[in-house]
């Protein structure tokens, strides 16, 4: 048996990594691609304690958050591509119109 | 039995609904007719079978609604509320005359707007359940709100949003006082109830004096900022100015404020713990409002603007003789408000006549009207002496009320306000000589006298006013009853 | 049934005359004249009436009441006061009327003018008749409106509408008093009544009034570390209304403004319907006033002071009604003095007061119709281009000397020979004498002297300048039509002998006035009360003194005829800008730049009223710089929103982080 702290520990690298990617990138598509990483370390402490505890219900809702994500995912690169359409860049620093 | 001051609220409200939806002015302003005389025969039936010997509600209807919360829906008048909604159900139909043959957009709007104030005014008289009463004094801001906006003056737009901002926040604290009442009642009784003779029977139960205080206070602030009286009165000038007409008119006939102070304040004043305290607030704003508004009238160039601040002046006999605690002065500041709702009436319709027929309402530029405008000069020379206090019309009845009333209590505050009693004819004089009297301005064009609606309509108001002054009793009697039973509390608790 | 029972139709007529005429006066000729002259007319009837029975029997006075609202009643008093005054009002209001006819016909409102001055006459008539004090003063009141409204009738001048303004505002102030005055007594009634008032007893009838004059006596108010009687407060603030509307000084100033109106209306003003309201309220609260220590010897030394104050500016008047109009206001003056002399003679004051008031009312109309007339007919009212009218206008000029010499105070003492206007005067000197031997106080003895002096030279100074000599400017003109000539006759015939006729039985009568079914007032016990001692009856003074007042009417004569007649002395000296004394009174005592300039314009208006707008202003600037702060709040706020993704998240991440701290500093406490 794989100790919870392992889980734990890798979830917090990842969530870690999509965070930095998060604020860092300046790409509509990488700045997805880390929430996804954050969203998935969520779902990998959800599934750790959930078999930690023999408790399924927090396997059911990784399945939900998954699907959740892919939704997100779809609407998101949807967004991204109207975009790209009409200005030719996905680089989000130069949408700044809801500002003020 | 007919359910019949549903009918008063309610027919005005589903007449207005009805109103928007017609195409032509025709059909607007008959729709409006229609139902606002349909409100002045039934009250005038219900102020026939008024008992006005009695200080109880009458014609009560009362529902469960919410239960659990203590929600009724309860509804009845008193002698403090029936000659308000009888001003309301006179002045609307002529009102509406007033404007038969007036030219504006949208009229089926604004007449809807006219019928919607009408009936939130006199939803907020004959409502027993806070709850009621607080949803029609809400639905009160909205119609003005909008007629000041859309058929306003040059700064519609900062008076209206002024106006609804200030008030709107003023009733936000009187809800503060209305939830303490509630919450407070309801753990000293262990029953909630939002009934509002309940709830004034219940008040004394309170513990804590310090709770007392704070729920008049908070009651009070709504209602005096709504009054309105110095040094709340900043919105009202304003509003009252920039409102077209019709509005000014609505505005002055929305007596809430002075009603909420007789209705509410005065039944719990006595059992507050300093409502010493409290009468000498009431009676300094009110002496301050009644010099204060003659002098800012005084000042002022617009004639219009001038009848607003004699409104200030006029509000304040209201809250001195509130707190005269004689039956007299209270029944006095009473009659006040039945009294300036109809000169008030009367003076803004001419001078929104003025307005549209000489195209200005710069005193110094206008001048021998009278001349070519012997009738509006008449009225109007009837309606201002009428505000500045001459005896035989009802502003006379008022004011001398309650200066006698509220002397015996009140001596220093009174003689304040007998120093306002020239300025306020000065101010009014030098009005009517400026617009009125004088050489003719040549440079004002062709000016025609007020047509025939116009005249009926401010005609029979004038007649009102002078019958009312002659013969005061129809209405005073009931408040004097009303005056009489608050006077009697106050007795018991020996303030 | 009685002829009391109609009483209550005296005022009633005149008001249904208003309203008639009112409507329909413009579809009759002469403006609906008629409707408004057949009233008054029958209102003098029935007040003619009352009073024959009144005199028949004194002390049955008429008295109906009626519950109007509240504590306060509406009702009718017809005692002998009450009587005479009616009979006077309605006598001098009717002969105005028809005299109107003639001197109106050619305005084009000339119903509109009738129908005011019926509401006038009626307003006069209801206050004389009122039986508590709420309803005098409404009437009051009215009266002051309709002197507005016939003050500025010629409102297209802008000077009329001024001067209609003026004398509604400076009345006004007198009204405020009045008013605080019925509002202290209120208040003190309702004390000595404990705050419960019993259905049927009306606390501001005069019988009820006059019942606890005791109790309103002892009770003090502390005035700036004085002891003052709440009695002497009420009566004080009672006189300064009768200051106001009686033109008494200082707010006298409205009456020679006055006279921007029509001519008519400047005689029912000074002569019947309004100027006399004041003196008849002091004569109607007469027991109040004795009871009130100190108040009668304001009433006596400002009556004096009045008397010759106006008497001086009517000398140096060029303006035909603007003499007149100082005359009259010289006249009210007596008649005060007369009611103040009470401290010494007790009630006999009032009938002395009111007698000069209806001699004075004969012949100030007179004068005022005579002046109308040659008004009328020559088109001018300065003096200076007049001269020599009595050739063209003989009726005119003879009933003006006749009204002259009873203003003058012609007559010879001790008989019954002599002017109307000699009888009353010289009474109100005599009393003036007595007030000084019994109280050690001359100074209005001697003023009202020299004021008789002056009156004498004024009046005869417009005779002269007017009627006498050689025309100075070429006027025309002819006598007036017969409806003008035959009210001045009339009025001449009584203006000579109507005092002689009545004087002692008047002042009997008059005096019966507080001792009836109605009030029975002690009024000895009460001048106890008010710490006078009454003296003698009039009519045991010195043989001098009894012939003073004809000795200067004659000075005054000749004086004016020396001057004006012979012009002995060239006045073109005397009268010029670089004299100080004429500047000073042709100015008028500087009380326009005073009182108008001064006090109202640039105190009250400049002063108060702009810093009060300031103020106003400052609450507005309050209200919208709380709004303006929220506004820019809520600018700086939003700066926050940069529109960048990463800002964002940044910030969710710091908030965790704090979150996280919070949470773990929060564990460690608990």
């Amino acid at each position: 048996m794989i100790p919870i702290e392992l889980y734990v520990g890798l979830a917090v690298i990842i969530f870690t990594i999509g965070l930095y990617g998060f604020m860092t990138q300046r790409s509509g598509i990488r700045m997805l691609m880390s929430v996804e990483l954050m969203l998935n370390s969520a779902n990998l402490n959800l599934v750790a304690f959930s078999s930690y505890n023999a408790d399924l219900t927090g396997q059911v809702f990784a399945l939900y958050s998954i699907a959740l994500a892919a939704c997100e995912a779809a609407i998101g690169f949807a967004i991204l591509m109207t975009i790209f359409r009409m200005r030719d860049t996905i680089n989000l620093d130069s949408f700044n119109i809801l500002r003020w | 039995m007919l359910p019949i001051l549903s009918l008063i609220v309610l027919i005005p409200l589903i007449f207005a609904a009805l109103t928007l939806l017609t195409k032509t002015k025709q059909q607007a302003r008959a729709m409006a007719l229609v139902a606002t005389v349909a409100v002045l025969v039934l009250t005038m039936y219900m102020y026939f079978n008024f008992d006005s010997t009695i200080a109880e509600n009458q014609f009560v209807e009362m529902y469960q609604w919410v239960p659990s919360l203590g929600i009724t829906y309860h509804l009845g008048v008193d002698g403090i509320a029936m000659p308000l909604i009888l001003l309301n159900a006179i002045v609307l139909p002529f009102l509406i005359l007033f404007t038969w043959n007036d030219e504006r957009k949208s009229p089926n709007r604004f007449y809807a707007l006219i019928l919607a104030t009408e009936g939130a005014a006199i939803g907020v008289f004959a409502a027993l359940d806070f709850f009621l009463f607080y949803i029609f004094w809400e639905l009160t801001l909205i119609p003005l709100f909008f007629m000041v906006s859309i058929w306003g003056g040059p700064n519609k737009h900062h008076a209206s949003i002024k106006f609804f901002i200030y008030t709107h926040v003023a009733s936000l604290v009187m809800l503060l006082g209305i939830f303490g009442l509630y919450f407070a009642a309801w753990e000293a009784t262990g029953t909630p109830s939002l009934d509002i003779p309940y709830l004034l029977s219940q008040f004394q139960f309170i513990e804590s004096g310090l709770m007392k205080d704070m729920i008049v206070l908070a009651l009070l602030f709504g209602f005096i900022v709504k009054l309105p009286v110095f040094p709340f009165h900043s919105w009202q000038p304003d509003a009252y100015t920039e409102a077209p007409t019709a509005g000014s008119v609505l505005f002055v006939m929305l007596k809430i404020g002075g009603y909420g102070i007789f209705k509410i304040v005065l039944p719990l004043l006595p059992f507050t713990a300093s409502p010493g305290l409290m009468i000498n607030i009431l009676a300094a704003v009110g002496a301050i409002s009644i010099i204060y508004g003659a002098f800012a009238a005084l000042a002022q160039k617009d004639l219009k603007r001038m009848i607003a601040y004699s409104s200030v002046s006029h509000m304040g006999y209201v809250t001195l003789g509130a707190a005269g605690m004689v039956s007299l002065s209270v029944s006095g500041a009473m009659f006040q408000q039945f009294s300036h709702g109809l000169i008030m009436s009367v003076m803004f319709m001419a001078s929104g006549v003025i307005n549209s027929t000489a195209g200005t309402r710069i005193m110094n530029d206008l001048g021998g009207l009278a001349q070519r405008m012997p009738k509006l000069a008449v009225i109007m020379v009837l309606t201002f002496m009428a505000s500045l206090g001459l005896p035989g019309l009802t502003g006379f009845i008022a004011e001398v009320s309650v200066l006698a009333g509220s002397f015996v209590n009140l001596p220093a505050y009174v003689i304040i306000a007998l120093l306002a009693i020239v300025i306020t004819a000065a101010y009014h004089l030098w009005a009517l000589q400026r617009t009125m009297f004088g050489v003719f301005n040549e440079k004002l064009g062709t000016i025609v006298d007020i047509n025939g609606y116009q005249t009926l309509s401010m005609g029979i108001i004038a007649i009102l006013i002078l019958y009312f002054g002659l013969n005061p009793s129809p209405v005073l009697d009931m408040m004097l009853t009303n005056s009489e039973n608050i006077i009697s509390l106050m007795a018991v608790m020996g303030v | 049934m009685a002829i009391g029972d109609l009483a209550f139709l005296i005022p009633l007529l005149p008001a249904l005359a208003f309203v008639l005429t009112f409507f329909l006066g413009k579809k009759l000729p002469n403006g609906g004249a008629i409707i408004p002259i057949a009233a008054i007319a029958t209102s003098f009837v029935i007040s003619l009436l009352i009073t024959l029975n009144l005199l028949q029997n004194p002390g049955e006075v008429i008295t109906q009441s009626y519950s109007w609202f509240a504590m306060f009643n509406l009702g009718i008093l017809v005692d002998p006061l009450a009587a005479v005054m009616l009979t006077m009002v309605t006598f001098v209001s009717l002969l105005i009327h028809i005299y109107s006819v003639g001197y109106m016909s050619h305005d084009r409102s000339q119903s509109r003018y009738f129908a005011e001055t019926a509401l006038f006459t009626a307003s006069m008539l209801s206050l004389i008749l009122s039986d508590n004090i709420l309803q005098l003063f409404i009437s009051w009141e009215l009266v002051g409106v309709c002197s507005y409204l016939l003050i500025g009738f010629w409102y297209q001048k802008p000077a009329a509408a001024t001067a209609a303004k003026k004398a509604f505002l400076t009345t006004r102030i007198g009204d405020v008093m009045f008013l605080a005055g019925i509002v202290i007594l209120f208040s003190d009634l309702f004390k000595i009544f404990n705050g419960t008032i019993p259905d049927g007893v009306f606390i501001m009838r005069f019988d009820e009034i006059f019942a606890h004059i005791p109790e309103l006596a002892a009770m003090n108010a502390n005035i700036l570390g004085m002891e003052v009687s709440h009695i002497t407060i009420i009566t004080l603030l009672f006189f300064g209304g009768a200051v106001g509307k009686s033109g008494q000084f200082p707010l006298h100033v409205w009456l020679p403004d006055a006279m921007e109106g029509p001519t008519t209306v400047s005689a029912l003003i000074h002569a019947a319907t309004m100027v006399t309201a004041g003196v008849y309220l002091v004569a109607r609260t007469f027991p109040m006033f004795i009871a009130a220590p100190d108040t009668l010897l304001v009433v006596a030394y400002l009556g004096a002071f009045t008397a010759i104050f106006a008497a001086t500016m009517g000398i140096v008047m060029n303006d035909l009604k603007r003499v007149l109009a100082y005359s009259t206001i010289s006249q009210l003056g007596y008649m005060m003095l007369g009611l103040g002399i009470g401290a010494a003679i007790g009630a006999e004051a009032v009938g002395m007061s009111i007698f000069h008031l209806i001699n004075h009312a004969f012949f100030k109309a007179l004068l005022f119709l005579c002046a109308g007339s040659v008004i009328h007919a020559v088109g001018t009212h300065d003096m200076r281009q007049l001269g020599g009218v009595a050739k063209v206008m003989p009726i005119t000029a003879a009933t003006m000397i006749i009204a002259a010499l009873s203003l003058a105070g012609f007559g010879i003492p001790g008989t019954i020979f002599g002017t109307s206007g000699f009888f009353s005067k010289d009474a109100i000197i005599e009393g003036a004498y007595l007030f000084g031997e019994s109280s050690g106080m001359w100074i209005p003895y001697v003023l009202s002297i020299v004021a008789a002096l002056l009156t004498s030279i004024y009046i005869f100074r417009l005779i002269f300048m007017t009627f006498f000599g050689k025309p100075r400017t070429d006027y025309g003109g002819h006598e007036s039509h017969a409806s003008m000539t035959i009210p001045l006759s009339i009025l001449a015939l009584l203006a000579l002998f109507f005092g002689g006729l009545t004087s002692r039985r008047f002042n009997d009568f008059v005096s019966e006035t507080f001792g009836n079914n109605f009030v029975n007032m002690n009024i000895p016990e009460l001048a106890e009360m008010g710490g006078y001692h009454l003296a003698a009856h009039v009519g045991h003074e010195p043989v001098l003194i009894l012939w003073m007042p004809l000795i200067v009417a004659v000075a005054g004569l000749l004086i004016a005829y020396l001057i004006y007649g012979l012009k002995v002395v060239n006045m073109d000296n005397l009268v010029s800008r670089n004299n100080p004394v004429y500047k000073l009174l042709y100015n008028r005592y500087y009380q326009n730049a005073i009182f108008t300039d001064f006090i109202s314009v640039k105190i009250i208006y400049e002063g108060f009223a702009f810093a009060v707008r300031s103020i106003d202003r400052g609450f507005d600037w309050v209200v919208n710089w709380i709004s303006d702060v929220t506004i820019e709040t809520g600018d700086s706020l939003r700066q926050f929103q940069t529109g960048v993704i990463q800002t964002y998240a940044t910030a969710v991440v710091a908030g965790v982080g704090l979150l996280i701290v919070l949470i773990k500093v929060i564990m460690e406490v608990i």
